[in-house]
């Protein structure tokens, strides 16, 4: 992607997501922020925070701990970090004419302009699709929003736990009733969207270097959520019937025991997961043939589905005093399907073989030092994702590229830039 | 507001031979999509994912899995397993742009050590493998299922129900309900891919990928593991809100006509405001704007948000759902029914914005409604599909001829069974 400038005005998870992946694939991409309070990314000062003591020339080697935050320091915000590598930082005041008139210069010299604004804001601006086309007819202009641009509910406003909740996910998730849906612990449609973000701009890049044609991108988080509902809907059409939850059964295989199982320790539990009768006959073997498991009504997936509450039952107490990692090995010794629950620190201290990918990699970042960031999960032969990007660096400070960006990019002198600074422009 | 064109034939001439299981098919379907031309190797047998369920009225031969995850493909029969094969496979590469392989680790290395071959004789050719764990390191040969993946990658712990007072949970982490880590891994798979085609317009060289679904599944847990490294906190699953360090307040309520609304409040001030207006059009008596209620906000956030959770609970359980939504949402409060996906293919929203294709189906004497894309132009969707997954070998006989082998070459084969 290095023939690839991309003008991100985007923020939270959703917009920046599908942005991090460009970058990581080469693409310069220039993150573009403002100042006020009331402007300024959420995730910049939300927990969790660099600890206090992490200085520039150190960072996770200073050790973790927690923090509230540095009061008026916009720089210290952990996920920020974590979401935002490999790009370049400005400040840019939107609301002022004279900074509206850099982004339209800008935007003359971009491949594609991203945002997830609120509906209508960039329109408000006079920075709207058909207006910055008519400077770039070439230019592909995403946006992002919790049920789309246009449509009934085009002014409704949504976070990812909203476009959750319509699409059928929340309540997909879960055990059966009388359990309420459990839903999602984090915002997965402010994830899926942007990996949907990255395809649909390198797709649109791709049509834009063969035929110099653009894009306008109404990216919908609540129709990616219903492209992810699986046979839900297709079961229903058919049946009539309305969609249930299994907790974490399976209930379109004859797979049987299907869950999560209870381990030595605090809440540590293992996932099995059985797909035939072999691998059933390798489990109780493995356990020591207690007399249970060798119930004619369990040799069967058939018998095992249709007493899969007493199997789970019996299965459960019988793993309680089991190490999770041991046991995992064990059954994969035998064939068997079978994967620890991880926990943060087990993914992050102990997993092998995210340590033998080097999935996590280190970064530097101006104020707080070198951390680990998430990879990019395919390895590529010739053109390798690299989350440090471009920039070789962690997220940006707060308009930390703002001399490159203008100067060296945009062609304004460095007293241009401070006169702009003094106007409240940048 | 409308671009030229959609990107729904963006990758018009892009020939993708996919060859593999349920690993592999929504990622070649998500191509498919944007106008690839998705040619699907089957096995005399079938392609697994035929035989996952649930299947349309009991017909084990109509899996809807199947029919959900390869929509405008083609299917060639080709037991790319038989030495005889190659010839024909070295014909095919000689045409295709990006070959998918997916499955466990043994048969994808097995069938990639015929393509690394093939590959160089065709230099600008992409070849793409997903597996559970990728093709190195010490997991590679683990057995896994979508569960499983969910639970190493990290997903299953972050979700789930609320632990008793004591921080003890009686009830097990939650995998979400279904497929998930395949989705995760299958956009990854195509971003990966759609990556591979932008540098061949650059550099004209094709590449090797290797996708680890459990990698990918890693990639999507939000701030569980910079909460762990930065602060060397856990975060903990809640009931259908975020994982976090600290149980936070429980916030499913219910509507008049029983069903759970999802309605909180972020932290903004905004919303705080709206919300107090609301209550007042609905006619719930508070003390929101009160000076002593912001004094209580101050000294003791927890009892002051106890008490707005009740007034969010009285409102709602007070009107049906789709009124709870429509009243919320002109505040602009980010509130939603928590639907069932089907309660979707009716709103009028969805259909003003073609979200959904209509998918004829012969064999069943009706069309069905499938998801059928994420982002719109303002005119049409970008994604679109049109042809229902094919029958076994469909379109075996068009896809031999495209492959340039002459007759007497097709009675070879299949006398040697390869097709």
């Amino acid at each position: 992607m290095a023939d690839v400038r991309i003008i991100d005005l985007t923020w939270l998870q959703v917009g920046p997501q599908a942005t991090r992946i460009l970058a990581s694939f080469g693409a310069q991409v220039i993150r573009v922020e403002w100042r006020h309070p009331a402007a300024i990314d959420f995730l910049r000062y939300m927990q969790p925070f660099a600890p206090d003591h992490a200085t520039p020339a150190g960072g996770r080697s200073q050790g973790a701990a927690r923090s509230r935050g540095i009061r008026g320091n916009y720089d210290r915000g952990a996920y920020f970090n974590n979401t935002n590598p490999g790009k370049y930082g400005i400040t840019l005041n939107l609301n002022h004419p004279k900074g509206r008139e850099l982004l339209r210069r800008m935007v003359i010299q971009a491949n594609a302009i991203c945002e997830n604004f609120s509906p209508g804001q960039m329109d408000k601006w006079g920075l709207g699709y058909e207006e910055l086309r008519k400077l770039n007819p070439r230019l592909i202009y995403m946006q992002t929003t919790g049920v789309g641009k246009f449509g009934l509910y085009k002014n409704y406003v949504s976070y990812g736990p909203t476009a959750q909740a319509m699409s059928g996910l929340t309540y997909m998730s879960g055990l059966p009733e009388p359990y309420p849906p459990a839903g999602w612990g984090y915002s997965y449609l402010d994830h899926s969207p942007g990996y949907f973000g990255a395809m649909l701009l390198m797709i649109a890049l791709h049509r834009q270097r063969q035929t110099g044609v653009g894009a306008y991108i109404d990216l919908s988080q609540t129709e990616t959520g219903l492209m992810l509902t699986g046979t839900a809907l297709l079961q229903h059409q058919l049946t009539g019937e309305p969609t249930s939850r299994y907790g974490n059964r399976m209930p379109f295989l004859d797979w049987s025991p299907h869950g999560a199982y209870r381990c030595r320790g605090d809440d540590n539990w293992i996932a099995i997961s059985v797909q035939s009768d072999e691998q059933w006959r390798a489990l109780v073997t493995e356990l020591g043939s207690p007399a249970w498991a060798l119930e004619a009504k369990f040799a069967t997936a058939r018998g095992r589905k249709a007493n899969e509450d007493e199997l789970d039952r019996q299965l459960g107490s019988c793993l309680i005093l089991h190490d999770r990692y041991e046991l995992m090995e064990r059954l994969q010794r035998r064939g068997i399907p079978a994967g620890v629950v991880q926990k943060a620190a087990d993914r992050f201290d102990c997993d092998p073989q995210l340590k033998a990918r080097g999935y996590y990699v280190d970064l530097p970042h101006s104020e707080i030092g070198t951390w680990p960031v998430e990879g990019f999960p395919a390895k590529l032969s010739r053109s390798p994702a690299d989350v440090g990007g471009r920039t070789r660096r962690a997220s940006p400070k707060l308009g930390e590229d703002n001399e490159y960006v203008y100067c060296e990019l945009l062609g304004l002198t460095k007293a241009e830039l401070a006169a702009l600074k003094q106007e409240d422009v940048i | 507001m409308n671009s030229e064109t959609s990107l729904d034939a963006a990758l018009r001439g892009v020939v993708v031979l996919e060859i593999g299981n349920e690993l592999g098919d929504y990622a070649a379907m998500l191509l498919a999509g944007f106008g690839s031309d998705v040619i699907k190797l089957e096995p005399s047998g079938g392609s697994p994912s035929r035989r996952i369920g649930p299947f349309a009225n009991d017909n084990r031969e109509h899996s809807l899995f199947f029919w959900r995850y390869n929509l405008n493909k083609r299917s060639v029969v080709l037991n790319d397993d038989n030495p005889a094969a190659r010839s024909l496979l070295a014909r095919m590469a000689a045409k295709t742009d990006v070959v998918l392989l997916s499955g466990d680790f043994e048969t994808v290395e097995r069938r990639l050590s015929l393509w690394r071959e093939l590959a160089q004789s065709n230099p600008s050719l992409i070849v793409c493998t997903i597996t559970p764990f990728g093709l190195s390191g010490p997991y590679r040969a683990y057995r896994a299922t979508d569960l499983t993946q969910m639970a190493m990658g990290g997903i299953m712990a972050v979700c789930g129900y609320d632990p008793g007072p004591d921080l003890k949970y009686d009830t097990p982490p939650i995998a979400p309900a279904m497929w998930h880590a395949y989705h995760i891994a299958g956009e990854y798979a195509a971003i990966a891919i759609v990556a591979a085609i932008n540098f061949r317009d650059l550099a004209g060289e094709g590449q090797f990928i290797d996708v680890s679904i459990h990698e990918a599944v890693n990639t999507c847990t939000e701030i569980a593991i910079p909460t762990y490294i930065y602060n060397g906190q856990t975060v903990l699953r809640q009931t259908a809100r975020h994982a976090f360090p600290h149980i936070t307040q429980f916030r499913l309520s219910k509507s008049a006509d029983d069903i759970y609304m999802l309605a909180s409040l972020s932290p903004f001030e905004r919303e705080a405001q709206a919300f107090a207006r609301l209550a007042d059009e609905v006619g719930i008596e508070h003390v929101l704007n009160t000076p002593e209620y912001k004094q209580l906000e101050k000294e003791d956030p927890n009892s002051a948000y106890t008490y707005r959770n009740e007034l969010i609970e009285q409102l709602v359980s007070r009107l049906p759902a789709h009124e709870v939504f429509q009243r919320a949402q002109a505040h602009g409060l980010a509130w939603s029914p928590i639907r069932r996906p089907e309660d979707n293919l009716s709103d009028a929203h969805f259909q003003a914005r073609q979200t959904f294709a209509t998918i004829e189906h012969p064999e069943l004497g009706r069309p069905l409604l499938y998801p059928g894309t994420v982002a719109s132009d303002g005119a049409a969707p970008h994604m679109r599909y049109w042809r229902r997954a094919p029958y076994l070998g469909e379109h075996s006989h068009e896809i031999l001829e495209w492959s340039g082998c002459d007759a007497r070459e097709l009675d070879d084969l299949r006398s040697s069974g390869v097709i």
